[in-house]
Protein backbone atom coordinates (compact mmCIF):
# COMPACT_ATOMS: atom_id res chain seq x y z
CA UNK A 1 0.00 0.00 0.00
CA UNK A 2 2.78 2.63 0.44
CA UNK A 3 3.34 2.82 -3.12
CA UNK A 4 0.22 4.86 -3.77
CA UNK A 5 2.07 7.93 -1.14
CA UNK A 6 5.20 7.28 -3.49
CA UNK A 7 3.07 7.59 -6.70
CA UNK A 8 1.60 10.47 -5.72
CA UNK A 9 5.11 12.22 -4.42
CA UNK A 10 6.52 11.18 -8.01
CA UNK A 11 3.64 12.92 -9.68
CA UNK A 12 3.56 15.90 -7.70
CA UNK A 13 7.30 16.10 -8.35
CA UNK A 14 6.97 15.97 -11.67
CA UNK A 15 4.36 18.07 -12.15
CA UNK A 16 6.19 20.69 -10.09
CA UNK A 17 8.76 20.35 -13.01
CA UNK A 18 6.64 20.00 -15.58
CA UNK A 19 5.27 23.85 -14.55
CA UNK A 20 8.90 25.11 -14.75
CA UNK A 21 8.82 24.26 -18.84
CA UNK A 22 5.32 25.52 -19.20
CA UNK A 23 3.32 22.43 -18.49
CA UNK A 24 3.89 20.38 -21.65
CA UNK A 25 3.21 16.83 -21.44
CA UNK A 26 5.05 14.47 -19.45
CA UNK A 27 6.31 10.99 -21.15
CA UNK A 28 8.43 9.70 -19.36
CA UNK A 29 9.52 9.90 -15.73
CA UNK A 30 13.38 8.08 -14.69
CA UNK A 31 13.78 6.45 -11.14
CA UNK A 32 16.42 5.03 -8.90
CA UNK A 33 14.66 2.95 -6.37
CA UNK A 34 16.85 0.52 -4.01
CA UNK A 35 16.26 -3.05 -3.93
CA UNK A 36 16.18 -2.94 0.04
CA UNK A 37 12.96 -0.05 -0.30
CA UNK A 38 10.97 -3.04 -0.10
CA UNK A 39 9.02 -1.24 -3.57
CA UNK A 40 7.40 -3.94 -6.28
CA UNK A 41 8.22 -1.76 -9.68
CA UNK A 42 5.10 -3.27 -11.03
CA UNK A 43 2.81 -1.99 -8.72
CA UNK A 44 3.90 1.67 -8.81
CA UNK A 45 3.54 1.34 -11.94
CA UNK A 46 -0.05 0.78 -12.12
CA UNK A 47 -0.14 3.31 -9.19
CA UNK A 48 1.40 5.89 -10.91
CA UNK A 49 -0.89 5.50 -13.88
CA UNK A 50 -4.35 5.45 -11.63
CA UNK A 51 -2.86 8.78 -10.21
CA UNK A 52 -1.65 10.32 -13.16
CA UNK A 53 -4.82 10.05 -14.96
CA UNK A 54 -6.11 13.56 -15.90
CA UNK A 55 -3.04 15.21 -15.69
CA UNK A 56 -0.54 16.07 -17.79
CA UNK A 57 1.70 13.11 -16.71
CA UNK A 58 -1.48 10.54 -18.22
CA UNK A 59 0.24 7.56 -20.15
CA UNK A 60 3.50 8.30 -18.82
CA UNK A 61 6.05 5.89 -19.07
CA UNK A 62 7.93 4.85 -15.01
CA UNK A 63 10.98 3.90 -15.83
CA UNK A 64 12.73 2.08 -12.62
CA UNK A 65 15.96 1.48 -12.62
CA UNK A 66 16.64 -0.48 -9.48
CA UNK A 67 19.98 0.21 -7.47
CA UNK A 68 21.59 -2.72 -6.38
CA UNK A 69 22.68 -3.38 -2.39
CA UNK A 70 26.49 -2.87 -2.40
CA UNK A 71 28.09 -5.82 0.20
CA UNK A 72 31.30 -4.85 1.76
CA UNK A 73 32.90 -7.81 2.52
CA UNK A 74 36.48 -8.27 4.54
CA UNK A 75 37.04 -11.41 2.84
CA UNK A 76 36.55 -11.17 -0.81
CA UNK A 77 36.21 -7.52 -1.34
CA UNK A 78 32.93 -5.81 -2.60
CA UNK A 79 30.19 -7.37 -4.34
CA UNK A 80 26.87 -5.89 -5.88
CA UNK A 81 23.67 -7.73 -4.61
CA UNK A 82 20.34 -7.48 -6.18
CA UNK A 83 18.85 -9.87 -3.94
CA UNK A 84 19.14 -9.51 0.03
CA UNK A 85 20.74 -12.01 1.21
CA UNK A 86 22.67 -12.83 4.70
CA UNK A 87 26.56 -12.76 4.52
CA UNK A 88 28.30 -12.25 1.81
CA UNK A 89 26.73 -13.03 -1.90
CA UNK A 90 30.38 -14.07 -3.01
CA UNK A 91 31.87 -15.76 -0.32
CA UNK A 92 28.98 -16.22 2.37
CA UNK A 93 30.88 -14.65 5.05
CA UNK A 94 28.79 -13.49 7.95
CA UNK A 95 30.63 -10.59 8.88
CA UNK A 96 29.51 -8.79 5.49
CA UNK A 97 28.16 -5.27 5.67
CA UNK A 98 25.30 -4.05 3.26
CA UNK A 99 26.55 -0.43 3.11
CA UNK A 100 23.64 0.82 -0.30
CA UNK A 101 20.71 -0.40 -1.65
CA UNK A 102 17.98 2.63 -0.12
CA UNK A 103 17.81 5.05 -3.24
CA UNK A 104 14.42 6.48 -3.79
CA UNK A 105 14.74 9.38 -5.98
CA UNK A 106 13.78 10.47 -9.39
CA UNK A 107 16.23 11.01 -11.90
CA UNK A 108 14.65 12.82 -14.58
CA UNK A 109 12.03 13.11 -16.99
CA UNK A 110 10.94 13.43 -20.42
CA UNK A 111 8.57 16.61 -21.89
CA UNK A 112 7.11 17.01 -25.14
CA UNK A 113 9.51 19.84 -26.94
CA UNK B 1 12.81 16.95 -24.44
CA UNK B 2 15.17 15.82 -20.95
CA UNK B 3 14.75 17.18 -17.75
CA UNK B 4 17.03 16.72 -14.98
CA UNK B 5 15.78 16.51 -11.64
CA UNK B 6 17.74 14.14 -9.14
CA UNK B 7 15.01 14.28 -5.76
CA UNK B 8 14.85 12.43 -3.28
CA UNK B 9 10.93 11.19 -3.83
CA UNK B 10 10.07 11.77 0.17
CA UNK B 11 10.90 15.01 0.31
CA UNK B 12 7.38 16.37 1.36
CA UNK B 13 7.45 14.02 4.30
CA UNK B 14 11.49 14.70 5.21
CA UNK B 15 10.35 18.37 5.49
CA UNK B 16 7.30 18.21 7.75
CA UNK B 17 9.87 15.47 9.80
CA UNK B 18 11.87 18.18 10.06
CA UNK B 19 9.11 20.72 11.30
CA UNK B 20 8.34 17.95 13.78
CA UNK B 21 11.73 17.67 15.05
CA UNK B 22 12.28 21.18 15.22
CA UNK B 23 9.35 21.26 17.70
CA UNK B 24 9.99 18.40 19.93
CA UNK B 25 13.69 20.38 20.20
CA UNK B 26 12.23 23.51 21.12
CA UNK B 27 10.00 21.73 23.82
CA UNK B 28 13.24 19.77 25.03
CA UNK B 29 11.39 16.69 24.48
CA UNK B 30 13.10 13.30 23.14
CA UNK B 31 10.86 11.30 20.94
CA UNK B 32 11.13 7.13 20.52
CA UNK B 33 9.35 5.80 17.04
CA UNK B 34 8.09 2.00 18.03
CA UNK B 35 7.68 0.23 14.87
CA UNK B 36 6.55 -3.48 14.39
CA UNK B 37 3.97 -5.73 13.04
CA UNK B 38 0.97 -6.04 14.54
CA UNK B 39 0.83 -7.52 17.91
CA UNK B 40 4.19 -8.07 18.69
CA UNK B 41 3.53 -6.00 22.16
CA UNK B 42 4.32 -2.42 21.17
CA UNK B 43 1.63 -1.12 23.98
CA UNK B 44 2.45 -3.02 26.41
CA UNK B 45 5.99 -2.29 26.21
CA UNK B 46 5.04 1.43 26.92
CA UNK B 47 3.04 0.64 29.09
CA UNK B 48 5.59 -0.88 31.02
CA UNK B 49 7.77 2.23 30.69
CA UNK B 50 5.02 4.46 31.89
CA UNK B 51 5.05 2.53 35.19
CA UNK B 52 8.85 1.97 35.36
CA UNK B 53 9.70 5.57 34.81
CA UNK B 54 7.11 6.82 36.63
CA UNK B 55 8.25 9.52 38.70
CA UNK B 56 11.45 10.25 37.01
CA UNK B 57 10.32 11.00 33.17
CA UNK B 58 7.22 12.41 31.93
CA UNK B 59 5.71 10.33 28.98
CA UNK B 60 3.58 11.53 26.57
CA UNK B 61 2.26 9.22 23.62
CA UNK B 62 0.94 8.81 20.00
CA UNK B 63 -1.05 5.97 19.32
CA UNK B 64 -1.23 5.25 15.77
CA UNK B 65 -3.60 2.70 14.57
CA UNK B 66 -6.04 2.07 11.24
CA UNK B 67 -9.02 2.20 13.44
CA UNK B 68 -10.81 2.50 16.85
CA UNK B 69 -9.00 4.50 20.32
CA UNK B 70 -8.68 0.97 21.95
CA UNK B 71 -4.42 1.37 22.60
CA UNK B 72 -5.24 5.08 23.74
CA UNK B 73 -8.00 4.17 26.66
CA UNK B 74 -5.19 1.20 27.75
CA UNK B 75 -2.42 4.17 27.96
CA UNK B 76 -5.00 6.80 29.46
CA UNK B 77 -5.55 4.35 32.30
CA UNK B 78 -2.08 4.93 32.87
CA UNK B 79 -2.90 8.55 33.81
CA UNK B 80 -0.37 10.07 30.87
CA UNK B 81 -1.25 12.04 28.34
CA UNK B 82 -2.08 10.23 24.99
CA UNK B 83 -3.53 10.74 21.55
CA UNK B 84 -5.16 8.67 19.43
CA UNK B 85 -4.17 8.96 15.49
CA UNK B 86 -6.77 6.61 13.16
CA UNK B 87 -4.95 6.84 9.87
CA UNK B 88 -7.85 4.97 8.10
CA UNK B 89 -6.51 3.67 4.71
CA UNK B 90 -3.15 4.63 5.72
CA UNK B 91 -0.29 1.63 6.71
CA UNK B 92 1.71 4.04 8.56
CA UNK B 93 1.43 7.42 10.56
CA UNK B 94 1.96 10.30 7.78
CA UNK B 95 4.30 13.09 9.25
CA UNK B 96 1.78 15.66 8.98
CA UNK B 97 -0.34 13.56 10.92
CA UNK B 98 1.92 13.12 14.01
CA UNK B 99 2.56 17.16 13.62
CA UNK B 100 -0.96 17.94 13.78
CA UNK B 101 -1.46 15.33 16.44
CA UNK B 102 1.43 17.45 18.80
CA UNK B 103 -1.33 20.08 18.83
CA UNK B 104 -3.21 17.86 21.20
CA UNK B 105 -0.58 17.64 23.80
CA UNK B 106 1.28 19.79 26.53
CA UNK B 107 4.71 19.15 25.39
CA UNK B 108 5.92 21.56 28.06
CA UNK B 109 4.63 18.89 30.29
CA UNK B 110 6.24 15.94 28.17
CA UNK B 111 10.06 14.58 28.31
CA UNK B 112 10.02 12.19 26.57
CA UNK B 113 7.17 11.04 23.47
CA UNK B 114 6.43 7.58 22.37
CA UNK B 115 5.07 7.44 19.28
CA UNK B 116 3.50 3.90 18.52
CA UNK B 117 3.46 3.56 14.60
CA UNK B 118 0.66 1.50 12.76
CA UNK B 119 1.52 -2.60 13.23
CA UNK B 120 3.28 -2.87 10.35
CA UNK B 121 7.32 -4.00 9.17
CA UNK B 122 7.31 -2.39 5.91
CA UNK B 123 6.05 0.76 5.71
CA UNK B 124 6.53 2.76 8.62
CA UNK B 125 9.93 2.03 7.67
CA UNK B 126 10.14 4.26 4.86
CA UNK B 127 8.67 7.50 7.06
CA UNK B 128 10.93 9.73 8.81
CA UNK B 129 8.26 11.11 11.97
CA UNK B 130 11.66 13.07 13.36
CA UNK B 131 12.24 10.98 15.62
CA UNK B 132 15.46 11.05 18.29
CA UNK B 133 15.05 7.09 18.31
CA UNK B 134 13.95 4.34 15.81
CA UNK B 135 12.94 1.22 18.11
CA UNK B 136 11.66 -1.70 16.23
CA UNK B 137 10.45 -4.57 18.14
CA UNK B 138 10.06 -8.40 16.86
CA UNK B 139 8.11 -11.01 18.76
CA UNK B 140 9.85 -14.57 18.72
CA UNK B 141 6.78 -15.57 17.50
CA UNK B 142 7.12 -13.94 14.55
CA UNK B 143 10.02 -16.20 13.39
CA UNK B 144 13.41 -15.27 13.17
CA UNK B 145 13.76 -14.47 9.33
CA UNK B 146 12.44 -11.54 9.72
CA UNK B 147 15.60 -9.33 9.55
CA UNK B 148 16.05 -11.03 5.99
CA UNK B 149 12.46 -10.17 4.96
CA UNK B 150 11.99 -7.12 5.68
CA UNK B 151 15.38 -5.32 6.17
CA UNK B 152 14.41 -1.48 6.02
CA UNK B 153 13.25 -1.08 8.95
CA UNK B 154 16.33 -2.86 10.71
CA UNK B 155 18.68 -1.13 8.45
CA UNK B 156 17.12 2.02 9.34
CA UNK B 157 16.40 1.40 13.44
CA UNK B 158 18.61 2.46 16.37
CA UNK B 159 17.32 -0.16 19.12
CA UNK B 160 15.79 -3.93 17.97
CA UNK B 161 13.83 -5.12 21.00
CA UNK B 162 13.06 -8.88 20.69
CA UNK B 163 10.09 -9.46 22.83
CA UNK B 164 7.62 -12.65 23.86
CA UNK B 165 10.96 -13.94 25.18
CA UNK B 166 8.86 -16.02 27.43
CA UNK B 167 7.48 -17.78 24.51
CA UNK B 168 11.04 -19.10 23.59
CA UNK B 169 10.59 -22.88 24.66
CA UNK B 170 7.50 -22.80 22.69
CA UNK B 171 8.39 -21.58 19.36
CA UNK B 172 11.41 -21.80 16.66
CA UNK B 173 13.42 -18.86 16.97
CA UNK B 174 17.17 -18.03 16.89
CA UNK B 175 18.22 -15.10 18.74
CA UNK B 176 21.46 -15.29 17.41
CA UNK B 177 20.24 -15.72 13.61
CA UNK B 178 17.89 -12.44 14.12
CA UNK B 179 21.21 -10.75 15.60
CA UNK B 180 23.36 -11.44 12.83
CA UNK B 181 20.95 -10.87 10.40
CA UNK B 182 20.25 -7.39 11.89
CA UNK B 183 23.52 -6.61 12.55
CA UNK B 184 24.62 -7.61 8.47
CA UNK B 185 22.28 -4.70 7.45
CA UNK B 186 22.69 -2.22 10.26
CA UNK B 187 25.66 -2.74 12.22
CA UNK B 188 25.10 -0.10 14.81
CA UNK B 189 22.05 -1.74 16.11
CA UNK B 190 21.87 -2.44 20.05
CA UNK B 191 19.64 -5.42 20.40
CA UNK B 192 17.59 -6.15 23.54
CA UNK B 193 15.68 -9.44 24.51
CA UNK B 194 12.65 -8.70 26.60
CA UNK B 195 9.62 -10.35 28.00
CA UNK B 196 6.93 -8.04 29.46
CA UNK B 197 5.30 -10.91 30.95
CA UNK B 198 8.07 -12.16 33.25
CA UNK B 199 9.87 -8.92 33.45
CA UNK B 200 13.05 -10.22 31.94
CA UNK B 201 15.46 -8.05 30.27
CA UNK B 202 12.82 -4.82 30.71
CA UNK B 203 14.81 -3.22 32.72
CA UNK B 204 17.86 -2.73 30.96
CA UNK B 205 15.83 -1.83 27.81
CA UNK B 206 14.31 0.46 29.69
CA UNK B 207 17.67 1.97 31.58
CA UNK B 208 19.08 2.70 27.80
CA UNK B 209 16.06 4.67 26.70
CA UNK B 210 16.16 6.62 29.70
CA UNK B 211 19.71 7.11 29.61
CA UNK B 212 19.13 7.95 25.67
CA UNK B 213 16.37 10.76 26.47
CA UNK B 214 18.61 11.71 29.69
CA UNK B 215 20.96 12.68 26.65
CA UNK B 216 18.65 15.01 24.88
CA UNK B 217 16.69 16.94 27.68
CA UNK B 218 19.56 17.11 30.50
Amino acid sequence: MHELGIANDILDIALAEAKKHGNRRITRVDLEVGVLRGIVPENLVFLFGHVAKGTIAEGAHLAIEEQPARVECGTCGTTEARVFTIGCPGCGSPTARVERGDAMRILSMEIDD
Amino acid sequence: MKVDIGREIQQSAEETAGKIRGLLAARNVFSVNLISSPGSGKTTLIEKAIEALRGRIRIAVVEGDMETDIDAARIRRHGVQVHQINTRSSCHIPPFLLLSALDHLDLDAADLLFVENVGNLVCPAEVPLGEDLRVVALSVAEGDEKPLKYPLVFKTSDLLVITKTDLLPYVKFDTDRVKTAARAVNPRVEVFEVSSYTGSGLSSFLERIEELCRRKIG
